[in-house]
Formats: C-alpha cells, sequence, structure tokens
C-alpha cells in the first residue's frame, strides 16, 4: 500500500513539475483568468446596477423592494458561467495526459513499468487537478474582496461550497477527459472528443426533461450540470456527491483498462 | 450428431440481443417498465450470457487467442464496473441525504410539508400544465418527493398532450393540478409573464386537503318538501357528487327522527322547503347557530318556511314579492328568470368577476345590520329589476307604491361571533383586564422581590414597572392552555393550572391567579357562526347547477359554511437575506484591475517567459 502511494506521489509530482515548465500551461491559465476575469467583472456590474436601479424604484414610488441577497445571486450567475467556460478550458488540460506520452513513445515504458496502471491515472488526474485549482484559486480571492463590502457579512459556506462544487465537476471531466486521451495519439483528436463527451453530459438534462418519466429522471440524473448547480446554490445532495465519484471512478478504471490492453496489443 | 446439433443452436444465441431490443423498445414505446418489458430484457441478459460462458468454453477458436482473451475480460470488468457503479447511484438516489448550506434554508420543506408528504397514504400527483416551466418550481418538487414516495409531479406540455389537459379541463397555461385517486384540484396558475413561483403553502395545503379525510359533512334538511338529494326532477344530484369531489359527505337530515342536529354537521343546508319548520326545528337549529353551526338557507318565491324568527336575529327578512327583471328578453330570458352578472366583495363569489348565474324564480333578501353581524351581499340584480308584489298580473310594470326598485339582493353571506359561553368580555386580546392581577403574581419569579400579597389587589398604577416583566412569562401559559378550549365546560381552575405553573413561574401562587384569566379571553376561542341565504333553490338543481356559476355559487358557499379557510396550514414563505454590495471606488478598482487585466497578465507573462527559457 505504501508503495503504491508513493508511485502516485511521485507521478503527482513528476506532472506537477511539467505543469509548471510548461508555457502551454501558462498559456491556458492566463486566458482562463482573462475570461473569467472578464464574467466577473461583467456580472458583479450588472447586478449591482440592477439592484441599485430596483432600490431607487422602489424608493420613489415608496413601494417596499423585494428582498435580494446580492452576493448569493452574484455567485450563482457567475459560477454557471464557470461551469460553461470550463467546458472549453477542461478539455485542453486533459488532452494530453496520455496522448503526449504515446507521441513521445513513454507511453510503453509507463505500461511495462512496475508502477501499476491504477496508480499512475490516479498520479496524473491528482496533477492536473492541482493545476485546475490553481486556477480557480484567483477567482476565491476577487470574491473575498468583493463580498468584504456586503452590507451584512457573508458566511463562507455557500461560496466555498459552490467552489468546491466547481473543482469536483472538473474533476469529473477531467477524469474522462484522461480515458480519452489514452485512447488516441493526437491531443486534438482528444480535446475534441472530449470536449463532444462533456457537451453530451451537460445537455442530458435538457433531452432527460424532453423525454419525462422515470428513464428521463434516470437519464437527468447522469447529468453533470444539473448536480453541480446543486451545489452552487448551497445544497449538498449526497447523491450528487456520489454521482461526482461515479464519473471519477470511471474514468479512472477505464484510463487503467486503456492502458492495460495497450500491453497485449503491443505484445 | 453432436456437431451437427451445435451449429444450430448457436443460431439460438441470437435470441439475445433480439429480445433484449425487444424489450428495450417495448419498454420505451410503452413508457412503462412493468413484467413484460423488464422479463424481455432479463431472458435476452441471460441468453447472452450463456453465449459468452459457450464461446469462452469452446477451444481453438478465435475467441482461444490470447489478445481476444484479454479483450474480453476487459469488457467484462468495465460491464461489472459500470453496472456496480449504476447500483451504488440507484442506491444513492433512493436514499439520498440533504444538507441545506444556504442561509434561512432556501431549499427545505418546512416541517409542516414534511410531515404531510412523509405520511401519505395514497399517491399523489402533481400535473404543471407548463411548456416551459421554472426550474425553481421543479426544485420545489422534487424536494417535496424526496421526503415521500407516494408523492409524484410530472410537467406537462398542453399542447403536445390535448387529451390529457382536456382531462383536468386547463384553461390557462401555467396551470398546477393536483391528483388523488379520482379526485382533482386546481392549486394555482403560474403567471407566465411574473415568473410566478409554485407556492409551498399552496401545495402543502393541497395535498392535506386532497388526502385528508372528509372535510366536512354537509346535512341536507328532509321533511318538509325539500329538494331530493337524488337525480330526479328538481333534485339535488350533481350538487351532492360536487360536493363529494371536494371532499364533503352529504346527508339528508330529518328532525323528526333525530331532535338535534348532530355533533358532527359541518353546514345544515335547508334547500327549497315548501312547508313552514316547526317551530322545534327552528329552535334546534337556532341552538346550532349558536354553538357555532353554519346553515345555508335557500327559499323559494311564494313559500313561508317559518324561518322569519330564527333569520330576524340575523336582521335577514325574506321579501315575498317576485324577483322580476325586463332586460334578459334579449337573451331569450323569461322576466322572472333572473341573470345575476354583480357580486359582493365575499370569499364566495371573489372569482366570479362579471360571470353570469340564473336564478329562475327568486325571490330578493331583505338585511337590517345588527351590530355583531357582519353581512355581506352576494347576489346583486341589475339597476333595472324590480321586487314585483303582484306577479300574476298579465301586464308586468314597476308600480312605485307596492313594488320595490332594484338593483336588488338575492342572496346574503353573514358571519357573527359569539362569545364563549363563560366569556363576559368579547376581546380576545390578553393585554386588557387580566394584566393587573396576572403581573403581581407572576412577578415574583424573574424578579426574586418578596412582598407578592400586597400588589394583587393593588390598582394597575402601583406595578407599573413590574409589568413589563411578567408579560412574557405569562404568555406562555395562554399557549399551553388552548388544549382545553374544545370542551366548554371545563373548568378554568382545574385544567390550565398544570400546564401553566411549570413554564409560567416555579411559585405555586402565581398559577391559580393567573388561570381564571386566561380561559376567558384566550383560550377559549370566540365562536364564528355563519349563515348564507339565497332566496331561491332552483339554481343549484340538477340542470341548472352546470349553467356558468350557479355551481360555483352553491359549492363557494358550502366551502364558506365550512369555514375551511380557517383549517389551512400557515406555513412561512422563505425569506431570502437583504443583502447588498456596496462596494467603494477603491476597492472596485482594485477587484476589477486585477481580475481583467493583471491575473492574465501574469499568466501570459509566464507563458512567454518559460517559452524563452525553453528555446
Amino acid at each position: 500500500m505504501g508503495v503504491v502511494l508513493s508511485n502516485i506521489v511521485a507521478i503527482y509530482r513528476k506532472e506537477l513539475q511539467g505543469y509548471f515548465a510548461s508555457p502551454l500551461a501558462y498559456l491556458v491559465a492566463g486566458v482562463f483568468w482573462l475570461l473569467s476575469g472578464f464574467f466577473f467583472v461583467w456580472i458583479l456590474v450588472e447586478i449591482i446596477q440592477q439592484v441599485a436601479l430596483a432600490d431607487l424604484q422602489g424608493q420613489q414610488i415608496g413601494v417596499p423592494v423585494p428582498p435580494v441577497d446580492v452576493p448569493y445571486e452574484f455567485l450563482r450567475s457567475f459560477l454557471y458561467v464557470m461551469g460553461w467556460l470550463v467546458l472549453f478550458v477542461l478539455p485542453i488540460l486533459s488532452m494530453g495526459l496520455y496522448s503526449e506520452e504515446r507521441k513521445r513513445g513513454t507511453l510503453e515504458l509507463l505500461a511495462t513499468s512496475p508502477l501499476t496502471n491504477w496508480a499512475v491515472a490516479v498520479g496524473k488526474l491528482l496533477g492536473v487537478l492541482t493545476f485546475f485549482t490553481v486556477m480557480v484559486l484567483p477567482l476565491l480571492l476577487y470574491e473575498a474582496i468583493a463580498f468584504s463590502a456586503a452590507s451584512s457579512p457573508v458566511p463562507p459556506g455557500v461560496p466555498l461550497l459552490g467552489h468546491a462544487g466547481l473543482i469536483l465537476l472538473a474533476a469529473a471531466v477531467l477524469s474522462l477527459g484522461m480515458f480519452i486521451s489514452s485512447l488516441t495519439e493526437s491531443s486534438i483528436v482528444a480535446a475534441f472528443l472530449t470536449f463532444g463527451l462533456i457537451l453530451a453530459l451537460w445537455l442530458m438534462d435538457l433531452a432527460a426533461k424532453w423525454i419525462g418519466g422515470s428513464f428521463g429522471d434516470a437519464l437527468g440524473h447522469l447529468s453533470l450540470l444539473k448536480h453541480y448547480n446543486n451545489l452552487v446554490q448551497g445544497v449538498v445532495d449526497t447523491s450528487s456527491l456520489i454521482l461526482f465519484a461515479s464519473y471519477i471512478i470511471l474514468g479512472l478504471f477505464l484510463t487503467a483498462q486503456s492502458i492495460d490492453a495497450l500491453r497485449f496489443q503491443r505484445s | 450428431m453432436k456437431n451437427i446439433n451445435w451449429k444450430y443452436i448457436k443460431y439460438l444465441f441470437l435470441l439475445g440481443p433480439f429480445l433484449t431490443m425487444a424489450g428495450l423498445v417495448a419498454g420505451f414505446v410503452s413508457n412503462s417498465w412493468g413484467a413484460v418489458p423488464v422479463g424481455l430484457i432479463i431472458a435476452g441478459i441471460i441468453i447472452l450470457g450463456l453465449w459468452l460462458l459457450f464461446v469462452s468454453t469452446a477451444p481453438d477458436s478465435f475467441w482461444g487467442k490470447r489478445s481476444t482473451q484479454a479483450g474480453t475480460n476487459a469488457l467484462a470488468a468495465t460491464l461489472s464496473m459500470l453496472v456496480i457503479l449504476g447500483l451504488i447511484n440507484f442506491l444513492g438516489v433512493r436514499r439520498a441525504l440533504r444538507v441545506d448550506l444556504t442561509e434561512n434554508q432556501l431549499f427545505t420543506l418546512a416541517p409542516q410539508s414534511q410531515r404531510v408528504v412523509a405520511n401519505l397514504q395514497q399517491p399523489v400527483k402533481i400535473w404543471v400544465f407548463e411548456s416551459n416551466p421554472n426550474p425553481e418550481a421543479r426544485q420545489l418538487l422534487e424536494n417535496y418527493r424526496q421526503y415521500g414516495s407516494q408523492f409524484n409531479f410530472e410537467f406537462v406540455d398542453p399542447q403536445l398532450r390535448p387529451n390529457l389537459a382536456q382531462k383536468f379541463n386547463v384553461q390557462l397555461p401555467g396551470e398546477v393540478y393536483i391528483e388523488s385517486g379520482t379526485r382533482r384540484k386546481l392549486i394555482q396558475t403560474l403567471n407566465q409573464e411574473q415568473r410566478e413561483n409554485l407556492s409551498e403553502t399552496q401545495v402543502t395545503n393541497a395535498i392535506a386537503q386532497i388526502t385528508g379525510d372528509r372535510v366536512g359533512k354537509v346535512y341536507f334538511l328532509q321533511g318538509h318538501g325539500e329538494r331530493p338529494l337524488t337525480a330526479v326532477q328538481g333534485g339535488l344530484s350533481q350538487a351532492i357528487s360536487n360536493l363529494g369531489e371536494k371532499n364533503y359527505t352529504a346527508e339528508p337530515l330529518n328532525l323528526a327522527k333525530t331532535p338535534t342536529i348532530p355533533e358532527d354537521a359541518t353546514v345544515v343546508a335547508i334547500a327549497g322547503p315548501k312547508k313552514a319548520l316547526f317551530a322545534g326545528e327552528v329552535k334546534a337549529l337556532n341552538d346550532y347557530l349558536k354553538r357555532g353551526g353554519s346553515l345555508l338557507v335557500m327559499v323559494d318565491p311564494n313559500v313561508n318556511p317559518g324561518l322569519d324568527s330564527l333569520l330576524k336575529e340575523w336582521g335577514v327578512k325574506l321579501d315575498n314579492r317576485l324577483a322580476v327583471d325586463l332586460s334578459g328578453r334579449q337573451l331569450g330570458l323569461g322576466p322572472a328568470i333572473i341573470m345575476v352578472t354583480r357580486y359582493g366583495q365575499h370569499p364566495i363569489t371573489k372569482d366570479f368577476g362579471e360571470g353570469r348565474s340564473f336564478y329562475p324564480l327568486a325571490r330578493p333578501v331583505q338585511t337590517t345590520s345588527i351590530v355583531g353581524i357582519q353581512e355581506t351581499p352576494l347576489l346583486i340584480t341589475n339597476n333595472e329589476s324590480w321586487a314585483e308584489s303582484d306577479p300574476e298580473n298579465d301586464q308586468l310594470e314597476f308600480n312605485p307604491q307596492s313594488d320595490r326598485q332594484g338593483p336588488l339582493t338575492l342572496g346574503v353571506a353573514l358571519s357573527r361571533g359569539y362569545a364563549p359561553q363563560s366569556a363576559s368580555v368579547p376581546s380576545p386580546s390578553p393585554t386588557g383586564s387580566p394584566s393587573p392581577t396576572a403581573s403581581p403574581t407572576a412577578s415574583p419569579s424573574p424578579t426574586g422581590s418578596p412582598s407578592p400579597s400586597p400588589s394583587p389587589t393593588a390598582s394597575p398604577s402601583p406595578t407599573g414597572s413590574p409589568s413589563p416583566s411578567p408579560s412574557p412569562t405569562a404568555s406562555p401559559s395562554p399557549t399551553g392552555s388552548p388544549s382545553p378550549s374544545p370542551s366548554p365546560t371545563a373548568s378554568p381552575t382545574a385544567s390550565p393550572s398544570p400546564t401553566a405553573s411549570p413554564t409560567a413561574s416555579p411559585s405555586p401562587t402565581a398559577s391559580p391567579t393567573a388561570s381564571p384569566t386566561n380561559p376567558e379571553n384566550t383560550s377559549q376561542k370566540p365562536v364564528e357562526s355563519r349563515l348564507v341565504v339565497v332566496g331561491n333553490s332552483d339554481f343549484a338543481t340538477d340542470g341548472l347547477f352546470e349553467q356558468q356559476l350557479n355551481g360555483d355559487v352553491f359549492l363557494n358557499s358550502i366551502s364558506w359554511l365550512s369555514k375551511q379557510d380557517e383549517q389551512t396550514l400557515s406555513i412561512r414563505p422563505k425569506e431570502i437575506k437583504d443583502r447588498r454590495l456596496n462596494l467603494s471606488q477603491q476597492k472596485a478598482n482594485l477587484v476589477g484591475w486585477m481580475a481583467v487585466l493583471i491575473m492574465p497578465l501574469i499568466g501570459f507573462a509566464t507563458a512567454g517567459f518559460v517559452w524563452w527559457l525553453r528555446r
């Protein structure tokens, strides 16, 4: 057990070093920060102005304005947009996980090394997830500054839960993306396939509502976006957590299987 | 021989995928996963499994090769992994646990709602006829479903499923219905433009009502030529069946057999008597009203029901003249058929607008206001109508000497609050007279002052300072005491004292002095009796009952009389925390520059730097 753990840590460290020495990773982070920062400012200004306008109108007419929790509303809208933004960012992060190794010819080394495929996959996933978490951290900083100006203090539970949801969502998507990346030599193909798969999982919710009935419910349960929105709203549902965990485990398992199959194909 | 057999048997395995597909298709087409589709799928999977077993045991085939073996192993492992994950998720959904981290528990049902749904005995389904429902409505209903397996809901586009919409008689998009067994009820109409949300209060109350036991018993007085409850000419069978759909039980009542009104009567209806009631019967009705009963009186013209004395106490008088309206001629109505389009402001008629209801041969009802009685005219005739004293005359015209010019009132709703029998002060507020007597005896416990004895008899003015402190300590006792309130004969000194003494104060002297004041004012809720008088009984009979609003006039009257409005569960709507972001210019600039410029620049600059280093 200790050996497996140290193997995982070794892979994890190697992956992280790879990210922090890669210009592409910084480029992706830069683009992500630009887009997310733009959405952050835009949504914040929009909501504050809307509410201020409503307050002003209410004062003029003398009608009490219905209560609005501005930080909460902002958080929901912003994280909803983030859910769509990562749809484009995550495939780029996951595309190179195995296809790069395949291209460089190091995949055989990995497949035949004494490390179990499981350990390799877990290490890689943890590495890329850590990188994504680093990308998300600045958002928390912006929010901390903005929410410090709230008229009554904002309890940190819901914002933290929302970002934890974002990271969980990313973990599920990256895990599946890792599997796809293990199938092909081309990073671009992996990115496109991952994008398609996530889009399908996103839109599952719509399809489920269209179908209806118990089958629709079951299909709707598979939708990542639905569970993500649950968490963003501040509701922890164990079934959502189980679903995210299932996607992560499925991705890891399929990756390990796919690398395992490689041994026999080449031999 | 054996080989040949195997050759053909192999093809039998094709049944596996075939049966599975057939099962799936059958399931999807019929949209029900009963025994047949599931059986087909299981049979198909079993055959597929047998096939796998067969090919894996057969040697020296394509399947015997190592790579294929590894491939099948991987496939089997993957399939079992999917099945395991599926099962875990299935169980996870079934036994889901939710924690609501939002302030004020925005996404958690009120405890009353949870209890109502959890205690459902029969299936209840909510139908939302809306093509584009807002997600909050779905979320609320999903919340309900979490607490009870008997609860279900469905969103329906009324345009796509017109048959279903017709079954529920959907008029507008956004209507929400509740269905349980054969009973259906409109809960709410969601306004599309205002993004109106489904109200938890209304949904919970609707569930409680539709599944609850019969909400009330309506007794129809018989024995004086009243309208029969059966489906005969001039009968009330449609009204009775409609009452049944609204959870009422209707029963005939003959006061000749049972001299008093039964205890379980929610409403007593006198529908079109032809002969006068006996004095004893009127007295029974009067007693019934005085103990908080509700009476519906529908009397046709040219009949003396003998209720004058009873009605007089309420300030109601049945006019002996006949209501006549010539303006209905354009619509082909005779002069004695009154069409009402004006209604009073009352819970019974609040949704009627300018709808029509018809009253052939009606008599006006006159009212004089009496202190303590709240009266609202329900049905008001045209300005051109009048009360005709001589309807036999061929020439119908308004005769100012004997006739009365409209508008006439054909129906009136009255309510009267009876003070509880033992009480002398009808005001329910406990802040009145009891405060001087309650305050000194209760004060020892919070303040610990050693002189309780002089203050009880003292005037209220010296006890000015202690009076605010006892009021919170005295108030718990009335909340404990309402339990004996249904029985009016309960002795006030005995029953409330054990409930009041532990909450009010530890001193035993406080409880007996505080308790006599409580039942007088708070524990005994004033009884309210209600009365609806309509100068016509035809409008509710079979045939006419279905016309326009006639049925609603009758049913709403019964539901108001049964005081259903009081039984609703009060659920406080979820309060959203009112919070603003008052960003100072400084902070706004900081966040803005950091988000849009600094962080991206850091990313791009590092990317360039690393690239330059690696070059």
